[in-house]
């Protein structure tokens, strides 16, 4: 269960991985990157904060957040760097190169990616609530973003939409054009007839005004969605429990598995669009990304 | 049966009933949108509408106080109370807030409560699990073993939701009609009039606040509305929302009972009550409505709505928040009046609390705000 001194050291766990691993947690930031051919210079930058590669590694995280009680930070951050399984960085990996795919099929054709210098966008220090350590990071990152002379930008998952989304309050004159996938893709084909459901993203649906774009896709791509207004609709659907896991992670699996439960009783796989719903609802429901049902 | 299945039963009664309502009555979002500009004009300039509220009480002939705090409320309460009395309690969030009913008994007062929830509340010595249905976590079995064990009611496990509320009816209507001072809360204060607007189904409210020969409101000060229109039309949003509209009962009261029968002079008392106190309370939302992250909290009009929508309440087991204050508004309201960010931090933002929220407060902005400031107290080094 959380503490006010818990909290603070999750924060201090949180500031030095920050400064030493340029993530939240030890990675080594090799990981991230295997994914792409992109090129390493162009006019969009695909910008995926490594999100969709390391998803599936929230749960290690958190259980060592739960010990940050009694571990001190540094010898957390001490501790031996973490690795995403092998089967989950080629799922990432599948992911990502069908968003590259369908945005050039969207006619964007001046991508490129910044594989090991690609920064962090600092969602976990936003979602916690660690406001003045946002700030301090989301300005490193844009002036490192404009040294690279960077105009404009794709966000592939919520949570990094989310906080880029919100650098305007936090950095003064901030000028980057942020756009999501799902702004820009627009028609795809759906490569399954089997009736789905789906779990909306919290932050897509309900922060970003992103839902109809998403779920606008799934429609044109002919995917056969069961909805339930208590389960699917708009102000009813619920969070995963992802975001909170890092405070209380038995009160994050409980909020999983009732969602797991619900989605469950509409149909055998529920459609995600956001990674950190797919770790978190795997083991309880069979979940897709929407990337894996369209082509 | 589990919490669970007690909140899930509450989940698919109330929440499409709220969106029938809303599409049946076109004009209740309206009135919610109106009501929500009128509200932040009064917490925008608190101190002046407080002023201007106790000035229209004294002018109805009523009594009206400020407490800073929930001991000053509770002193205010006990001394127009006294001793040996009978009090009836209407339903008030606020009363639990300060303490008043065990402040009352330790004063050598019989006080019972009269709404049905709060009642089963006082008979187990819980705390609400709504800020509307205070006994949602109790089931109809439980209930009746309660009745039956603590005030003798002739109840058994078998026994319908109709016999179980015929018993409270029958062991409350003496002690409304014996009561010494009635005590209610406020959905809303009319700053131009003084009045006040209490909204409720059972009858309990209109009973405890014109029967007894006393009769004391205690609010919070961020009840207050402008005028007298903007209270009638909280009271109806604030049912609405909830899911029960048209509300059974509205109850207007500006100050003591009065007549003019006799050559059109106002006079007072008539047969209601002879006093009418309204003590306004403070107990840190002074301080919140001057905080430019926080104050769009104090638009709270305590529907419950956010509560069905949230998915750390539902399965917190009515538990997320700070008793009296529960789920989404709970985690606010938790550190507007207890200083306790706890609550704020188990926030998933979810998001469907803000949308559904007929005054449109970003609960999770502000819950945001809050998990801040606790990051930075326990850091230690703010």
């Amino acid at each position: 269960m959380y503490s006010r001194a818990g909290l603070a050291s999750l924060r201090e766990v949180l500031r030095d991985n920050l400064k030493k691993y340029g993530f939240p947690f030890p990675l080594n930031k090799a990981e991230c990157h295997g994914w792409s051919d992109l090129p390493r210079s162009g006019k969009t930058l695909f910008y995926t904060s490594c999100m969709y590669q390391i998803a599936t590694l929230t749960k290690s995280l958190s259980k060592f957040v739960g010990m940050a009680d009694k571990l001190s930070a540094f010898g957390f951050v001490a501790s031996k760097l973490i690795k995403p399984p092998k089967e989950d960085l080629e799922r990432a990996s599948r992911v990502l190169n069908k968003m590259v795919k369908l945005l050039k099929a969207s006619g964007v054709n001046d991508l490129f990616y910044l594989y090991e210098d690609e920064p962090y966008s600092g969602a976990a220090l936003l979602e916690m609530g660690y406001l003045d350590l946002f700030e301090e990071h989301a300005k490193s990152v844009y002036s490192f973003l404009k040294s690279r002379g960077i105009g404009r930008l794709i966000t592939v998952d919520p949570h990094t939409h989310n906080a880029l989304s919100r650098y305007r309050e936090f950095v003064p004159g901030f000028d980057i054009e942020v756009l999501n996938v799902y702004e820009v893709i627009k028609e795809a084909k759906a490569v399954t007839q089997e009736e789905l459901t789906i779990h909306d993203s919290c932050l897509y649906s309900r922060f970003l005004g992103l839902r109809e774009n998403y779920r606008g896709l799934v429609t044109r791509a002919g995917l056969r969605i069961k909805e339930d207004f208590l389960i699917t609709g708009k102000d009813n659907a619920f969070c995963c429990g992802y975001p909170i896991e890092a405070v209380d992670r038995d009160l994050s699996e409980r909020i999983a598995e009732l969602r797991a439960k619900s989605l469950k009783s509409l149909a055998n796989r529920a459609i995600v669009v956001c990674p950190m719903c797919y770790a978190q609802l795997r083991d309880k429901v069979e979940v897709v990304d929407l990337m894996e049902v369209i082509e | 049966m589990s919490w669970e299945e007690a909140i899930n039963r509450v989940i698919s009664h109330g929440i499409p009933r709220v969106y029938e309502i809303l599409e049946r009555h076109p004009y209740l979002p309206e009135l919610a949108s109106k009501l929500r500009k009128a509200r932040e004009e009064v917490i925008k300039n608190l101190d002046h509408y407080v002023e201007m509220t106790m000035k229209s009480v004294q002018r109805t002939g009523g009594k009206a106080y400020i407490a800073n705090d929930a001991k000053e409320a509770r002193e205010i309460v006990g001394k127009i109370v006294g001793t040996g009395k009978r009090v009836v309690l209407g339903k008030s969030m606020v009363a639990f807030e300060i303490g008043l009913r065990k402040y009352l008994q330790s004063l050598g007062n019989e006080v019972w409560e009269t709404d049905l929830g709060e009642l089963l509340l006082q008979l187990t010595d819980d705390n609400p699990s709504h800020i509307i249905g205070p006994a949602i976590h109790m089931t109809k079995e439980r209930v009746a073993k309660v009745l039956r064990e603590k005030i003798g009611a002739d109840v058994s496990e078998s026994s319908t939701h109709e016999e179980l509320v015929a018993a409270a009816r029958k062991f409350l209507r003496e002690k409304f009609l014996t009561a010494d001072v009635g005590i209610t809360g406020a959905n809303a204060v009319a700053a131009d009039t003084g009045s006040i607007v209490l909204v409720e189904n059972e009858g309990n409210i209109r009973l405890s606040s014109s029967v007894p020969p006393v009769h004391i409101s205690v609010t919070g000060v961020e009840k207050i509305v402008p005028t007298l229109e903007y209270a009638m039309i909280e009271a109806l949003v604030q049912s609405a929302y909830w899911g029960l509209y048209p509300p059974t009962y509205v109850n207007l009261t500006s100050g003591p009972s009065s007549t003019a029968d006799i050559e059109h002079k106002r006079v007072s008392p008539a047969h209601g009550p002879k006093e009418f106190h309204l003590v306004l309370i403070d107990n840190g939302r002074r301080e919140i409505a001057k905080d430019p992250d926080l104050w769009e909290g104090l638009l709270c009009i305590r529907c419950g709505r956010c509560h069905l929508h949230c998915p750390v309440y539902r399965v917190l087991d009515g538990k997320f928040g700070a008793p009296p204050y529960s789920g989404p508004m709970g985690a606010m309201w938790a550190y507007f009046v207890y200083k306790d960010p706890k609550p704020a931090t188990l926030c998933t933002h979810s998001g469907n609390c803000k949308d559904v929220c007929p005054m449109k407060i970003n609960i999770p902005r502000v819950l945001e705000r809050i998990k801040f400031r606790a990051s930075k107290a326990g850091n230690g080094k703010a």
